[in-house]
């Protein structure tokens, strides 16, 4: 009886229910957590998996890709198509390399066996299109790709983390990625930010930091 | 509608309805036909295959290491889960063993995802209740867990972090000091969410003694996971068939005793506490070492033992070729379960020595769950089946497959 007495008394105070509105009310005053999104854009984190695109080799201003056909191997979705020439010495010329974007599902595969580090998944996530055309990317749309991604990046230089992922073993990793140092991207370098930028990395690799409140 | 009936005679008439697949509290594309007599339901029959993909066909044509990706799109909503699941039945299959850090890491992403799957379920749950609050809040809490995916492995959802044998990458200091100062805030997080709806007279209305399945029941229909030791049956793959690092941290299997929604709630709100709790714990004893076995197969397997056939190819490879073929995957089957959010998700994988498995088959909690369904609902109200379908945490995808 004792213990039921109190019970009823906060049935008849609502008092669960006052608990709650406290709590909701506490929040109210507390800055919002969201965000108007196309007013205020969020960054994705370095090696989120979008837009596909080649790099852009800095000495013959093509993209790298050998022909080697491992993308195409991997590919889950069976997307990438690549036709090649041989010339005489058995060296393989790229030829046709087209992504249907539409039937991809932005697994990493191809990024990650790609042994010269050609092709690469950009942390470009608007691209939407009028045709389906538009997410057909061939050589050239590919290359165009990494032009406006570069030139968007936020930071110094790119590197991709399925180039050479954090604690792999790197004797598994073919030569191209054993060596593949970061690219030189986006906004150019002030004298400033390259000091504080250089702490923080790795091989090239931005570290994630930790924000306030813990958060990434 | 006219009443059927002789003069004099009761008139009686039952009601076909037909709920869903385009019903917003079906969680995805459940088709439900109730037959009700009133507002009562007398009989519940669920109709599924709306989101069929074929992924198990679909896995016959990819190598093991191609049909990964595909197991993210299971329960997409504990993505890790399912890949954990997969990887562990072909590294039981092929003999390959995770190097200890990888196993902790796993454990810890496991985890990671049954609370942001929980967290969805609670949201959800709450929302088709009538509980908006909680729906936002849950959410507010998920997207730290999201963000934290997404710096480990590049994607949000499906995020394809575990690898055969090991996983894709090592998780850095900073990530795991935010997961830490995660883990700190979470319990408080939990009382929070618990301050809205624990209590409170309408959540208890709405859920205790509803869609009630006994034990004996529960067992029989196939249950596993919350729903199941809400019924008070303690099962839990990660407790009696350990993998990973789940033999090497300490948690308790919470059970409840009445098996309706507001025990399935109780149980679920308590897990999350568990899997911070494991969080914690393997954060702290996480061994240093690789992250990836050595024999682990390359993401290029070969089909079979015979390398690709190209023109150029020196002679000595050439040769290979026509040499004998070996096996790239042991010959066998094998059936292997986890412990994923919604139940026991089991892979039977059957290997007939090439790179591509022969046939598997996902045993997906979700879809027996959707068939208990029948039997929670029936007797109850219209509006119980909401609770109830909530209740069960399914998810189409998986369910589907
Ligand atoms: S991300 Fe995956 S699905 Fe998309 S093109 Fe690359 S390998 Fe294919
Ligand atoms: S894996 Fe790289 S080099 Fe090989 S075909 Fe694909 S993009 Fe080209």
């Amino acid at each position: 009886m004792k213990q039921r007495f109190p019970d009823f008394i906060k049935k008849i105070l609502f008092v669960e229910i006052l608990k709650g509105l406290a709590l909701t009310f506490r929040t109210m005053l507390k800055p919002p957590v969201t965000r108007q999104y196309p007013k205020e854009r969020r960054d994705p984190k370095p090696g989120f998996r979008g837009q596909h695109a080649f790099v852009r080799d800095a000495v013959t201003k093509r993209e790298k890709c050998v022909a080697c056909q491992k993308c195409a191997i991997v590919c889950p979705s069976r997307c990438i198509s690549i036709r090649y020439t041989t010339d005489d010495s058995g060296a393989r010329k790229l030829t046709k390399y087209e992504i249907d974007a539409l039937r991809c599902i932005f697994c990493g595969y191809c990024e990650s066996v790609c042994p010269v580090c050609a092709i690469v998944l950009t942390e470009t996530y608007e691209y939407a299109s009028y045709s389906r055309d538009g997410f057909l990317y061939d050589r050239e749309r590919l290359l165009l790709n990494w032009d406006e991604f570069a030139a968007r990046l936020k930071r110094d230089s790119y590197f991709n983390m399925f180039w050479r992922p954090a604690g792999c073993d790197v004797r598994r990793l073919p030569a191209g990625k054993r060596e593949q140092q970061a690219i030189p991207a986006g906004r150019k370098p002030e004298a400033k930010s390259q000091k504080s930028e250089e702490e923080n990395t790795e091989n090239g690799r931005p570290s994630p930091s930790v924000g306030e409140g813990g958060r990434i | 509608m006219e009443p059927v009936g002789v003069a004099g005679t009761e008139t009686r008439k039952e009601l076909t309805l037909n709920m869903g697949p385009q019903h917003p509290a079906t969680h995805g594309v459940l088709r439900l036909t109730l037959d009700l007599d009133g507002e009562t339901v007398i009989r519940c029959t669920p109709h599924v295959g709306y989101l069929h993909r074929g992924i198990e066909k679909l896995a016959e044509t990819r190598t093991y290491q191609g049909v990964m990706p595909l197991t993210d799109r299971l329960d997409y909503v504990a993505s890790v889960a399912n890949n954990v699941g997969y990887c562990l039945a072909v590294e039981r299959l092929f003999g390959i063993e995770a190097p200890d850090r990888a196993k902790y890491l796993r454990t810890i992403a496991f985890e990671m995802s049954r609370i942001s799957s929980h967290l969805l379920w609670l949201a959800t749950h709450a929302l088709d209740i009538g509980a908006m609050t909680v729906f936002l809040y849950c959410f507010r809490e998920r997207e730290w867990l999201l963000d934290i995916f997404e710096t480990i492995c590049g994607a949000r959802l499906t995020v394809s972090y575990p690898r055969i044998g090991g996983v894709l990458q090592d998780m850095e200091p900073a990530v795991l000091e935010s997961l830490e100062a995660f883990t700190r805030m979470f319990p408080e997080k939990i009382l929070e969410y618990e301050t809205l709806i624990d209590k409170n007279r309408i959540w208890l209305q709405r859920t205790q003694g509803v869609g009630v399945i006994s034990a004996k029941d529960a067992v029989r229909w196939g249950l596993t996971g919350p729903t199941l030791r809400g019924s008070g049956v303690s099962y839990d793959l990660r407790r009696d068939v350990p993998y990973d690092a789940y033999d090497r941290v300490q948690f308790e299997v919470p059970i409840g005793n009445k098996g309706d929604v507001y025990d399935r709630y109780r149980c679920r709100m308590e897990e999350l506490r568990q899997s911070n709790r494991i969080i914690q714990q393997c954060i702290a004893a996480l061994p240093e070492g690789d992250i990836l076995a050595s024999d682990a197969p390359e993401l290029d397997m070969p089909i079979s033992g015979k390398k690709e056939l190209v023109p150029e190819m020196s002679l000595g490879n050439a040769s290979l070729a026509f040499g004998d073929r070996v096996s790239v995957a042991p010959k066998g089957e094998i059936y292997s379960a986890v412990e994923v959010p919604k139940g026991e998700l089991g892979f039977y994988l059957m290997s007939d020595g090439t790179g591509n498995p022969c046939r598997m088959r996902v045993r997906s909690p979700s879809y027996v769950h959707a068939g208990a369904l029948a039997k929670m609902c029936e007797g109850g109200f219209i509006a119980d089946v909401i609770a109830v379908i909530g209740s069960i945490d399914i998810v189409m995808g998986e369910c589907d497959r």
